[in-house]
């Protein structure tokens, strides 16, 4: 009970701060509004390619990509969060005040997966209001929200594990690169199936790969790889749950 | 099993990498209800002892008990039973003073319905109810400082640490400060560690006091205790001209040793401060006129002075 009072808690504030500061609530819209206009609008040719078979459009294929970005970097957005709560000393109180301390890191993961639930719920309103078709039953899109969930678990989890090991602003760079690379060596603007040569081999082992075509036949109504998406993004966020905890262990030991 | 507010520490080391010994196996006993003032000067190992008392940071070496609980094995315990105001007062700036409270509130897990009135209560007590709802990035260091004590009350704790609660405010919200302190450990039973700089803050507050230098303790006791340890008070005479210097003098020595002064004659009174009425009575008879008559009482810098051969006056904080 201790454990989720303290979640609630550190999930409250982290939530209060970014929808009472336009400065932290209009990125968090804007850019993955930004990327959606720039992907799905300035490169919608690109499925006149040869061999480019996605039923439901270019809006609805950006789109996938789009939305597990916006999972992602808004898991990362609330990692900085914390770099800073250990730079301004408030994470110490943070540590003094809860007796239960992994309830800190569940509330961190509360608040990002609240804060990018907002922000797919903003993205899903412009993608259908521009036009955006989706095929397949009621439960193929939930089933993306939920893969696109546990990316964001995943993500927040990394950025956590990083930020209370360096405990400064400095560990934003290593929070973003690495998601940044995961994202971009995934099939971003074609399937797999046209991607060729070292980046093609790259995206093939890249776990996100598999998150994508599968969240990509979800919304296509024809699913796929579920099993093996589920499968990464859950291994995903099972191994950076770990890394986080020994992330929180030594921010302890450091005082 | 019973848990009394108690803090203890047996042989407690912390160590950092590439640097000295920040607390070198300093054992500490601090009873039920007590006012316990650690003094030292900047680096002397007081706040990374509260950090380690608070489960903050672990121990190198040794063992503490807070509250009757491990801090190492019991970390969960004695945060649940203690409360704490470190050296800065690390606010967010976007909550109020009342938000503040209801999110310490909610860490410790009190009742929701509780929480309100806890903050209204604790923020009365503290004199912020007006600026109660106002975002902390407008408050003075004062009020940051006194949300701060309201803060690590919100549960009720059985212990309180006050890490040089008063660095940095005026006379006033200092004086403020320690009436609430006082209060807390005459009233509700609260006993208070408290690490300070000021020797006044130690002597008006504190049951006892340890000093603390380079990481070890170098002396403890109640602050009369000390100051008796290292001498008796001094009377220092200014006859009223030059003349009397000898009358003075002959009756100053009847009173203990004289000891110089730059400006008159002084004596160290054998029978402590009780004498000084009498000096002034056998100075009356002996027809003696006098310009100024000053006691200078020990105080804990002397004793800090004879205890480790440095002053503690000037030093910035920790």
């Amino acid at each position: 009970m201790r454990n989720l009072s303290v979640a609630r808690a550190v999930a409250w504030r982290t939530l209060h701060n970014v929808f009472t500061n336009p400065g932290l609530v209009i990125p968090q819209l804007a850019f993955p509004l930004f990327f959606f206009t720039a992907f799905a609008g300035g490169l919608s040719h690109i499925h006149d390619v040869r061999g480019f078979a996605y039923p439901e459009g270019y809006t609805a294929f950006q789109f996938v990509f789009v939305l597990l970005q916006s999972a992602a970097f808004g898991g990362v957005f609330t990692g900085f969060g914390i770099a800073r709560d250990f730079e301004t000393g408030f994470a110490r109180r943070l540590l003094l005040a809860a007796p239960h301390r992994t309830g800190i890191v569940s509330g961190y993961a509360l608040a990002a997966l609240c804060r990018w639930l907002v922000t797919a719920a903003f993205l899903t309103c412009v993608a259908f209001a521009v036009g955006m078709k989706v095929g397949g039953h009621g439960v193929d899109l939930p089933a993306l929200y939920l893969l696109a969930a546990l990316v964001n678990a995943a993500a927040i989890l990394w950025a956590c594990g990083v930020a209370m090991r360096l405990r400064s602003m400095q560990a934003g760079p290593i929070m973003q690169m690495p998601v940044f690379l995961v994202l971009f060596f995934a099939p971003v603007y074609v399937p797999l199936g046209l991607l060729t040569g070292w980046i093609h081999a790259v995206a093939l082992v890249n776990p996100l790969t598999r998150v994508l075509e599968a969240g990509r036949g979800f919304v296509a109504g024809s699913p796929t790889e579920v099993a093996a998406a589920y499968g990464a993004a859950a291994g995903l966020a099972v191994l950076f749950s770990l890394w986080a905890v020994r992330g929180l262990r030594k921010a302890e030991a450091a005082g | 099993m019973d848990h009394p507010n108690t803090i203890e520490a047996e042989k407690l080391v912390r160590e950092f990498k590439k640097g000295p010994r920040a607390v070198d196996g300093i054992d500490l006993h601090v009873d039920a209800g007590e006012i316990y003032g650690f003094l030292g000067p900047n680096g002397a190992g007081k706040s990374t002892t509260v950090l380690m008392l608070t489960t903050l940071l672990p121990p190198t070496a040794g063992a503490a008990r807070v509250g009757g609980y491990d801090v190492v094995r019991e970390g969960p315990q004695v945060r649940a039973n203690i409360g704490a105001a470190l050296q800065e007062a690390a606010l967010d700036p976007l909550l109020t003073g009342r938000e503040h409270l209801r999110l310490q509130a909610a860490l410790q897990a009190l009742p929701r319905e509780e929480r309100g009135p806890r903050a209204a209560e604790l923020l009365d007590r503290v004199g912020l109810t007006e600026a109660a709802d106002r975002k902390v990035r407008g408050y003075s260091g004062g009020m940051k400082r006194r949300l701060d004590l309201a803060m690590a009350l919100v549960h009720r704790p059985r212990i309180l640490f006050l890490d040089e609660p008063t660095t940095g405010l005026d006379v006033q919200s200092r004086t403020a400060l320690w009436d609430e302190v006082g209060r807390l450990a005459r009233e509700d039973g609260v006993t208070v560690f408290l690490t300070t700089q000021y020797l006044e803050e130690a002597d008006v507050l504190a049951d006892r006091v340890g000093i603390i230098d380079h990481g070890r303790i170098v002396a403890e006791g109640t602050p009369d205790a000390l100051k008796a340890e290292i001498g008796r008070p001094t009377v220092e005479v200014i006859p009223l001209g030059e003349d009397g210097r000898g009358p003075v003098a002959a009756v100053l020595e009847r009173f203990g040793t004289l000891v110089p002064s730059s400006r008159g004659i002084a004596v160290r009174l054998e029978g402590g401060e009780a004498g000084l009425a009498e000096v002034v009575r056998a100075l009356d008879a002996a027809g003696v006129h006098v310009a100024q008559l000053e006691l200078h009482s020990p105080s804990l810098d002397d004793v800090f002075l004879a205890k480790t051969g440095r002053s503690l006056e000037g030093h910035g904080a920790e």
